[in-house]
């Protein structure tokens, strides 16, 4: 399977290809009185309202902030993943569309099923799923829904 | 968006190099590349689905693509454009420069002569000849006019009128020798009767051919005469003299009765610059050399005179002095002092740059209206730099840094924009294409292809703006190095004339005979001709006589007299220096320090050791001091040297002089480079022997400069203090 990948500081990690809608920059987001401070506000995507993460702060680490590299990735919601073609994944979302802010974006890999391999305990997180190594380099592989289904990680929203 | 209607540089222009040429030949096939791609793309989008909306989406981010290759395309011929824009300006700025410095290095040796001219003729020795010249005109012609030879020893049968002028010129000869000893800068200098009779000079080689020309038709002789006091000199332009057979620039003033600077007008001094040679050492520096030391092809450096006939050329092949130089008028007809122009023309068959700078004097010497011009080739603004030195900076931060023009910046910004775009659409494109199923995986090497064009056409431009940087920073570098040699020549040649200055006026007879005939009355004459040299010579705080035991017996300034008379000086270093010296040619100096003969004020002090009948050679009495004015006259030579865009001084730019103990002893910036310290300069830059210059970076305060340095050779018979002159910038 494809993933795209991207950098949370010097991190990078990766999403399932099926799992996007699309990629974007540029957004106007829109505050939203309330939300917790991990949303970063609501998009207008051809006529879709979709909220974004801020993915630094839902990883408590740095907040993103906009810049020339930054990027939106948009993921579908269920019901769109279930239109795609020759589904042969076992991915799940939420069911509305939800985008995360990242700091950039980096290459798309191909990466077997054998590579995937599982996450450290010792550097075990809700939102890891699978570890990838490249070279020296190890791409952590998110699990979309946990991420996206905040309502299932209260303390994020506190 | 980067236009390209304003393109001066396309790939075309001659001065593109061929590597250039190459690259730009590759990224823009390279690009040129994905719109086939593309419409391979939009075609297959209408063979794997049905779903028009599918289809469109893919259409769009093809025609995305299309947009941003054309975009790029764009962007690198402004890229080029501004790549070589940024070379010229920089090559054009530092060619300025150096064509300022020449001609400032030459107007400063000559506000030196002015004040030499009025100071000499004030010589007693010389007033006395004339005087007794004036007074015996037929043993003036039976001594000079039959062999033209140096005054013969008095014989037995010679009237006592006659034998007095003969001894009066003999001593007249000598003290100009002595001058011409203590300054080497003069090829001859003469006395002339006040009918222009030439009674006596200094070159003792050309006597035979001098004494008895007759000079009254030579207008620096004419215009002497027409001087109204002593403080008043005149200049001849470089023009034919009987004197001597290379083209002449003559300093004169008038010899007035009993030395008196308002007295009558008996004759005339006349000093003879050897500008040919001085002029040769300045027209030959700053111009890059091969490794056979000789100036590479197409650079030259010429001086023209206010009619723009060449007087000096650093290759007289070419550029012969005495022709019309071979420019564009314009550049020989500047007439606002210190007017720039800047302009390309083809000289000696070479498609150049020509600058030319014209003088605004220094000083009160208001010059001679000549232009300076340096000449290039217009390859050599363009050219690579082969030096490929490590200076431990990332190409990322040079690019940052401010020593890149922000147009450049901003364009490095719109391709790292246009790269993430064609990214981001690709990662697109890829999403898309995975929609389709099994169907859509023919999209992937597409967009993989776009990605991959993409990436490697924005390296490229990445890798040239590093390049471009990195010459920015030779550039730069070299710039620093050559303000540092101009720090380091300036005060040498200053410091040269202190030198010869305190030399001559050791010999002057008002001291050796007070200090011989200790009278009051004899020190207060010698307390009144230091204050007459010190009003002749704008540079020195005050000038002291110590005699034999370190007390202070006479000073120009007499306000500083009670204080100093109740001064002892044995222990100082510059009156132990002038104690042990025995020939007039000798002199010594103590280095920068604070002095009690000035309040503790920073000091450098010349001195000379006043000898015995005024002889050449012989039993020192007491010793000169001259208290050179350091810092009003060394602040103003490092705030000369100071980097520089469009007249303005770079900020945080700063110069200063380190000693021999590598402390600073003169600063532009006494806030961040203050007299006393040290400063953790790169080692190059430190340890360098006399006559060299180097670069390098290195940080400060956590700011990063970059700093050029050069250590003195001397100038002449001033051999340095082994200080070292830096210049320095920040780039963060």
């Amino acid at each position: 399977m494809l993933y795209s990948t991207f950098y949370l500081g010097e991190t990078q990690m990766g999403l399932p290809i099926p799992s996007i809608l699309e990629i974007g920059r540029g957004f106007d987001f829109h505050p939203v009185r309330g939300a917790p401070e991990v949303i970063d506000g609501l998009i207008n995507l051809r006529g879709k309202v979709v909220t974004i993460i801020n993915t630094g702060l839902a990883f408590e680490t740095q907040k993103v902030l906009a810049s020339d590299e930054s990027r939106v990735y948009i993921l579908k919601n269920n019901a769109e993943l279930r239109e795609v073609a020759d589904a042969d994944f076992d991915i799940e979302t939420s069911p509305d569309n939800i985008g995360i802010h990242v700091d950039r974006i980096a290459d798309v890999i191909s990466v077997e099923k054998e590579e995937l391999q599982p996450v450290p305990a010792n550097i075990n997180h809700p939102f890891y799923k699978h570890v990838v190594r490249r070279g020296n380099e190890f791409i952590i592989i998110l699990e979309p829904q946990k991420i996206l289904n905040l309502n299932e990680n209260q303390e994020l929203l506190s | 968006m980067s236009d390209t209607k304003d393109i001066k540089f396309n790939i075309y222009n001659p001065v593109i190099t061929y590597e250039h040429r190459a690259a730009f030949d590759l990224i823009v096939s390279h690009l040129q590349e994905i719109f086939p791609i593309c419409n391979q793309g939009k075609c297959k989008a209408l063979e794997v689905s049905d779903d028009p909306q599918k289809q469109k989406q893919i259409n769009d981010l093809m025609e995305k693509v299309e947009f941003f290759s054309n975009s790029l395309i764009t962007i690198t011929k402004v890229f080029f454009d501004q790549l070589y824009r940024a070379k010229q300006t920089s090559s054009q700025s530092i060619s300025q420069s150096t064509a300022m410095i020449k001609i400032d290095m030459i107007e400063r040796n000559l506000l030196e002569r002015t004040c030499d001219v009025r100071w000499w003729a004030l010589e007693k020795a010389f007033w006395e000849c004339i005087t007794l010249a004036d007074q015996n005109q037929d043993q003036l012609t039976k001594i000079i006019k039959p062999t033209r030879k140096a005054p013969a020893k008095q014989s037995g049968k010679s009237s006592k009128a006659e034998s007095d002028l003969k001894n009066a010129i003999e001593l007249a000869c000598t003290r100009l020798e002595d001058i011409r000893n203590s300054y080497t800068l003069y090829r001859d200098l003469v006395i002339a009767t006040i009918d222009g009779t030439v009674v006596a000079n200094s070159n003792a080689e050309r006597r035979d051919s001098i004494l008895g020309i007759n000079v009254s038709n030579e207008e620096w002789f004419q215009k002497a005469l027409q001087t109204k006091d002593g403080t008043e000199y005149f200049v001849q332009d470089i023009s034919k003299s009987k004197l001597e057979d290379p083209d002449s620039l003559i300093y004169s003033t008038a010899l007035r009765a009993n030395g008196d600077e308002q007295g009558e007008v008996i004759g005339a001094m006349g000093v003879l610059f050897d500008f040919q040679g001085e002029g040769q050492i300045i027209l030959n520096d700053y111009m890059p050399q091969d490794r056979s030391g000789s100036i590479l092809d197409g650079w030259f450096s010429f001086f023209t005179n206010a009619d723009g006939r060449v007087i000096g050329s650093s290759d007289e092949h070419f550029i012969p002095s005495g022709d019309l130089a071979d420019l564009p008028r314009r550049h020989w007809r500047l007439t606002t002092p210190g007017e720039v122009l800047v302009s390309n023309a083809i000289v000696c068959g070479n498609r150049s740059l020509v600058v030319s700078h014209k003088s605004e004097g220094f000083d009160e010497y208001k010059g001679l209206g000549w232009t300076s011009h340096l000449v290039l080739p217009e390859s050599a603004m363009f050219e690579r730099s082969e030096e490929n030195i490590d200076y431990g900076i990332s190409p990322q931060e040079l690019m940052n840094s401010k020593l890149i023009p922000d147009t450049n910046k901003q364009t490095y910004q719109e391709i790292q924009r246009n790269k993430g775009d064609i990214q981001l659409i690709s990662i697109n494109g890829i999403i898309l294409a995975t929609d389709l199923g099994k169907a859509g995986t023919s999209f992937i090497p597409i967009f993989d292809q776009i990605t991959t064009t993409g990436n490697s056409t924005t390296g490229k431009m990445e890798e040239l703006l590093s390049e471009m940087s990195a010459d920015m920073l030779q550039q730069n570098l070299k710039a620093l190095e050559n303000f540092s040699k101009q720090a380091i020549d300036l005060i040498d040649r200053n410091l040269f004339e202190r030198a010869a200055d305190v030399r001559w006026w050791s010999t002057d007879h008002a001291f050796w005979e007070a200090l011989q005939n200790n009278t009051e009355e004899n020190f207060e004459e010698a307390s009144k001709r230091l204050g007459i040299i010190n009003a002749s010579y704008t540079m020195y705080r005050d000038l002291v006589i110590a005699d034999s035991n370190g007390r202070i017996v006479a000073n120009s300034k007499s306000e500083n007299r009670d204080k100093l008379k109740r001064m002892n000086v044995s222990e100082q270093s510059w009156f132990r220096q002038g104690m042990q010296i025995s020939r007039s040619v000798q002199y010594g100096v103590q280095d920068v320090c604070n002095s009690d003969l000035e309040n503790e004020e920073t000091s450098l002090i010349y001195c000379g050791g006043i000898l015995e009948n005024g002889e050449r050679e012989g039993k020192v009495l007491g010793v000169l001091g001259i208290l050179f004015d350091w810092e009003n006259l060394v602040c103003p030579i490092l705030e000369g040297c100071l980097p520089r865009i469009k007249n303005e001084v770079v900020e945080g730019g700063a110069a200063f002089y380190m000693n021999d103990d590598k402390e600073i002893i003169a600063t532009t910036d006494a806030e961040n480079f203050p007299i006393g310290q040290e400063v953790n300069i790169p080692a190059e830059n430190m340890n360098l022997e006399a006559g060299e210059s180097a670069s390098g970076i290195f940080t400060d305060k956590g700011r990063k400069f970059i700093i050029g340095s050069s250590k003195t050779q001397g100038y002449r018979e001033y051999k340095g203090l082994g200080w070292t002159a830096h210049v320095v910038r920040p780039i963060d």
